[in-house]
């Protein structure tokens, strides 16, 4: 069995290969790629990976299961991950999960019947001092309120922007239009 | 930032420190350049002179680590830099790769001339997606000015650079899981012996793996010489030290340090004291690795290695997540917290992590939902007891010291809870916690 | 990694609890503990894979360590000084407290596990453990009875992570065909989907499993094994010659285990042998000597034989599965009834592939180099017994021997050549399946299976090993050394005075000048190499070795 992917995702892992002294290290890229275009980690992705690097599909299984930011079921459109760890829950972010809970009426990891949203409680993201936050497919949202948050949802759903790692840029402006790419400083 | 000499952070607020040409404006490159003529011995010698220490969690000399590469191997000596920062409380490298990521790039290139080696690996945790990609633009900038590649800035010494993004797992910032994972694997310790990075690191082949703001401090260390280092802060804790500060405090943020300065002074003047003038119960000064110290510890401790670790031999000054908790906080879950997220990410390798972090979070949500049992704490302690120095990498330390420094110094927070469930008047507190069946 | 591997025979000298012991270097821990008997627990330790360190049983003190350490990755150096669990607390405590962990998340339903009774869970509970748990809350569940590929099944919740499985499809099949998904305690061995554990030597993992998580499918609920006969013996499969513990009840085989030889099949042993026993019992027995396809009194039959194969050109067919004894009688009988005789063994080779010819011999001739060894000079297997086939199926042959019912190959054992018989009316045979084509011979003989006679086979490899019997033989069955005995008589030739299969191996040990000193309990545990052997040199063997590590 072949899996084919876009020419773009088939260009990227074949770049990615050449970085490395060794096509193994390129399994993690490779499955972030995948995802990207298939929206989770599904058996054509570990089967696309596994070819690629030229592996057995169970050892592509075992990276793709052990790492939390692949997603071994379907995730919404916008996935959001709100940090749970110790600085996020000292300054309330207990509320954000339950926030969200209650926006979406949804149980966490499950797909919004919109496919829209799903969401989950992640570990530390690294940004404990402007916690709590969240983290929007790979947007980080930080020193949030309950209120914030809830605007947020509100301008990604009418504007419907490009949250995933490949439209992350350094310029301002893309993403959420006007939103901190980072607030850690 | 208060009246700490910068070394670090000198340049972090200069918006366009992140680009090549903003770096170089304000001196960049020069030290490297400078570097690239003097004997690779050299340099190691000038940073084991400034004392400096991994900034990553466990303090390891690094100059001397770097002189644990074999002389004249024939197998290709690798450099990473560990920018995974998973550990709780700590996104000191996150300020440096997303606001200085140039500072970061020389320094590897001077650890790289040093040890000889001419691939180099940045491995960011996979969440620091805006980090990543100003990293990725800054080795882009360096390539094409020939900063990286062959014979960088003109010398005979070539280096190419990547940088590999994680996937959410704390434990990859251990350093041989980090080389597993950069190799493909699942992140999971190597045994040591045989496979210290040094001798057998990535890919079999001599490895040297430092933190993020090791490598950025060595910028300054060659420039001004180790010596001027070793002035900075107290004789054995040389320099400065990144402190990420969180939770109840009036203004958390990242800040620069020298070493040696009253922890409590730090809290009260530049950390702005406790929010809502609360009192202080307790500080976690190295991230979630390590013992709490209780306010009475805080106002007797410095901020450097040894003071640090001579109050309580399970604290540590370690990657200086700063996490402070006031006295409206119940210890039982800050406890589970810490408890949740160590069953989570252990690896899942060897049988007294595995199993040990699971049932320690298992009772001590037990304890935070009413249901405590006589004995409950002394199980605790038991078990950490039994996981610590049983398993293959410092995991187990990490999930068993600070659960029992937690029922060790605040046992009242345990009992109470323990009390309230056997005499059944279970009182309704608001937990601080997610109730956490659902997410697994 | 394993002694036998250290590749150095320079000596180190350590002390175990207090002991002195010398092994080579290189040799870890375990073994060198092993080598004096002081037993170190492991689950995830095995000699022939790479280290895991995973399991944490094998902790043991070494003087000025701070922390314990493993004994699987600790290799010996000259004056360490190691405390095992025998003599140091902070060990006993340590490897209690593993096996704690190891049982909290464990069902614990020992009364429906096929494990039960060789179980190193249970086991190890008793020796070093024995503690009720502590653990109050609920266990993690898993995958059960999860078929991982036709032969083997999996319990997930059993499991404990040892990974040897892995390691073994990885390293030694490098088929990779498992993998330990997720993390932390939800870690699973897992075969990726759409893919099947089928390697030829798929049921290995069972043995290696130290626990009930990995199962055979076609043993499962069979039996407790403490109600079967366990015997060590060989593999009559192919020449390798692979060493087994066989469990019989009532019978049948109910399970067969690799037993460790680091010199023939380390642990391992392919499917084909495994599952295979059961081909070496017939369905149909012969049960009594027959003359013309009725039954006949011994003497007639034996009287019959004579006749038959002292008349005229002889053609013996000979089963490469017999024991170095008989083919030792068989050059005796030979030599003085019938020098002229064609001796012909039923040899065929087959192909392999790269995978199978990892342990797999090219043949179905458990005991080819025996036969050559007892009548040297006999080559060309294979032409000789193809041509001989010929001659039988054309009917030109005139009288014909059959020596056991591999004296046909597998693949011979056809329509046309039990026609053949039929019509040639001068053969004897001397075989248990009632099915066979020669069962039609006038003159046959009940005799023993491979699996039911003691003996000596040597391998491919020229390795002497003893097979032990596995299973009693019914009573008029006897071998072939046996009835070729009894032949041998009415020939006026006295060719063994021994009564059972072990009073002629130590007959023929006695008075083979080329094994010289060599008795069965110097053979039985690891074999003994003939390509180095001296005769009357005593073997010495420096190692102590398991015979099983499962």
């Amino acid at each position: 069995m072949t899996v084919k992917l876009s020419a773009q995702a088939e260009t990227k892992v074949e770049e990615y290969k050449k970085l490395y002294p060794n096509v193994r290290s390129a399994i993690m890229p490779a499955l972030y790629i995948a995802q990207e275009e298939l929206g989770s980690i599904t058996a054509d992705a570990i089967t696309w990976v596994a070819e690629k690097i030229g592996i057995a599909p169970v050892q592509v299984m075992e990276v793709a299961t052990f790492y939390t930011m692949y997603y071994k079921k379907p995730v919404g459109k916008y996935h959001v991950q709100v940090c749970r760890t110790l600085s996020c829950a000292l300054m309330g972010g207990r509320a954000i999960t339950e926030c969200v809970k209650k926006r979406l009426g949804t149980a966490p990891h499950e797909v919004s019947p919109d496919g829209q949203w799903s969401y989950e409680e992640v570990e530390c993201l690294g940004s404990c001092g402007t916690g709590p936050m969240c983290q929007i497919n790979d947007h980080f949202f930080e020193n949030l309120t309950p209120e914030k948050l809830l605007q947020i949802m509100d301008r990604i759903e009418k504007e419907q922007p490009d949250l995933r790692f490949s439209a992350v840029r350094d310029a301002l402006g893309e993403g959420l239009k006007g939103y901190p790419k980072s607030e850690v400083i | 930032m208060g009246q700490h000499r910068q070394i670090l952070l000198k340049n972090v607020h200069c918006t366009d420190q992140h680009t090549i040409a903003g770096y170089e404006s304000r001196g960049g490159y020069s030290v490297i350049r400078k570097v690239l003529n003097m004997e690779p011995a050299k340099v190691t010698e000038e940073v084991i002179k400034s004392g400096l220490r991994g900034r990553g969690g466990a303090g390891f000399p690094t100059g001397k680590k770097w002189t644990f590469i074999p002389k004249g191997t024939d197998k290709p000596v690798y450099l990473v830099n560990n920018a995974d920062e998973s550990e709780p409380g700590t996104f000191k490298d996150r300020v440096l790769l997303e606001r200085d990521p140039h500072l970061c790039i020389e320094g590897m290139m001077i650890c790289a001339f040093a040890v000889g080696a001419r691939f180099a690996c940045i491995y960011i945790r996979g969440e620091y997606a805006y980090p990543y990609q100003r990293v990725r633009q800054a080795i882009r900038e360096c390539y094409a000015k020939d900063y990286l590649g062959k014979n960088i800035f003109g010398s005979n010494v070539s280096l190419d650079l990547v940088i590999h993004r994680g996937a959410g797992a704390y434990i990859c910032g251990e350093e041989t899981a980090l080389l597993e994972s950069l190799e493909g694997k699942k992140g999971q310790p190597r045994l040591k012996p045989p496979f210290f990075p040094a001798i057998r690191g990535l890919y079999d082949s001599p490895t040297v793996v430092n933190n993020t703001e090791t490598l950025a401090a060595l910028v300054w260390i060659l420039e001004n010489g180790g010596e001027a280092y070793a002035q900075i802060g107290t004789a054995k804790s040389t320099g400065t030290k990144l402190f990420s500060v969180s939770g109840h405090v009036n203004k958390p943020g990242v800040y620069e340090v020298e070493m040696g300065y009253p922890m409590m002074q730090f809290l009260e003047e530049e950390c702005g004291g406790i929010r809502e003038g609360r009192k202080l119960k307790g500080v976690m000064p190295g991230g979630s690795s390590f013992a709490i110290l209780t306010a009475e510890e805080v106002a007797k401790a410095t901020l450097d290695y040894e003071s640090i670790s001579g109050l309580d031999r399970t604290a540590h000054l370690g990657s200086g997540g700063f996490m402070v908790v006031d006295d409206h906080t119940d210890i039982v879950e800050v406890a589970l917290n810490f408890a949740h997220f160590y069953a989570h990410e252990s690896c899942g390798q060897c049988t007294p992590c595995r199993e040990g972090g699971h049932w320690v979070q298992k009772i001590i949500q037990r304890i935070a939902r009413g249901e405590g049992l006589a004995g409950d704490i002394e199980l605790i302690d038991s078990i950490c007891s039994q996981v610590q120095g049983h398993t293959i990498c410092a995991f187990g330390e990490a999930l068993s010291w600070p659960a029992q420094a937690f029922i060790r110094k605040f046992p009242a927070d345990f009992k109470a809870r323990i009390r309230e469930a056997m005499e059944g008047r279970v009182q309704h507190r608001v937990p601080l916690n997610y109730e956490f069946q659902a997410a697994h | 990694m394993s002694a036998q591997n250290g590749n150095s025979q320079e000596l180190v000298t350590l002390s175990i609890d207090g002991k002195e012991v010398r092994v080579p270097k290189g040799t870890n821990v375990i073994e060198a503990a092993r080598s004096i008997g002081v037993e170190i627990p492991y689950y995830c330790y095995h000699p022939h894979l790479s280290v895991a360190g995973n399991c944490r049983m094998c902790q043991v003190k070494v003087e000025g360590q701070p922390k314990l350490q493993i004994g699987c990755n600790t290799p010996v150096a000259e004056g360490m000084k190691v405390l095992t669990s025998h003599t140091s607390a902070e060990v006993s405590d340590a490897q209690a407290a593993t096996l704690e962990f190891i049982l909290i998340n464990h069902p614990l339903d020992c009364t429906v596990c096929d494990q039960a009774g060789h179980c190193k869970l249970q086991d190890y509970h008793y020796e070093y453990n024995a503690r009720p748990s502590r653990f109050l809350e609920e266990k993690v569940h898993k995958v059960k009875a999860e078929p991982l590929g036709p032969t083997v099944m999996l319990d997930g919740e059993r499991c404990v992570l040892c990974t040897r499985c892995v390691r073994f499809c990885d390293e030694v099949t490098k088929t990779s065909e498992l993998g330990v998904l997720n993390r932390g305690d939800r870690s699973v061995i897992a075969i990726n989907e759409g893919r099947e554990l089928n390697n030829p030597f798929s049921g290995t993992v069972v043995d290696l499993c130290p626990v009930g998580a990995l199962t055979h499918r076609q043993w499962r609920f069979n039996t407790r094994i403490w109600f079967t006969q366990e015997t060590e013996s060989i593999c009559p499969g192919c020449s390798t010659g692979c060493n087994v513990k066989v469990a019989v009840r009532d019978g049948e085989v109910v399970q067969v285990k690799a037993r460790l030889n680091s010199d023939v099949n380390k642990e391992w042993l392919c499917d084909e042998g495994r599952y295979g026993f059961g081909r070496f019992i017939p369905k149909e027995r012969v049960l009594t000597a027959t003359v013309e396809g009725r039954e006949a009194p011994l003497s007639d039959a034996l009287l019959r034989a004579k006749q038959i194969l002292g008349e005229g050109p002889l053609t013996i067919f000979v089963s490469p599965a017999l024991r170095v004894e008989d083919y030792a009688i068989l050059k005796k009988f030979v030599d003085g009834v019938k020098s002229e005789a064609e001796v012909v063994l039923a040899y065929r080779e087959r192909s392999l592939s790269a995978l199978e010819q990892i342990l797999i011999a090219p043949d179905y001739a458990a005991n080819l180099r025996g036969f050559e060894f007892a009548l040297p000079g006999s080559r060309d297997h294979q032409a000789r017994y193809t041509a001989a086939l010929q001659k039988l199926a054309s009917g030109s042959a005139q009288s014909v021997l059959f020596l056991g019912d591999l004296a046909l190959s597998w693949q011979d054992q056809s329509l046309d050549i039990a026609q053949a018989i039929t019509k040639n009316h001068r053969t004897v045979a001397m075989i248990s399946d009632h099915a066979h084509p020669a069962a039609r011979s006038t003159v046959v003989l009940p005799t023993t299976t491979p699996l039911e006679q003691a003996g000596l086979l040597i391998n491919r490899a020229q390795r002497l090993q003893y097979a032990e019997k596995v299973m009693a033989p019914p009573s008029a069955a006897q071998t072939t050394g046996k009835w070729l005995t009894q032949l041998a008589q009415r020939f006026g030739l006295k060719l063994s005075a021994a009564v059972s299969d072990r009073d002629l191996s130590i007959e023929y040990l006695g008075s083979e000048p080329r094994l010289l000193g060599l008795r069965i309990a110097a053979i039985k545990p690891k074999g003994i190499d003939l390509t180095s052997f001296k005769p009357g040199e005593v073997p010495s063997h420096t190692l102590v070795e398991a015979t099983s590590l499962a």
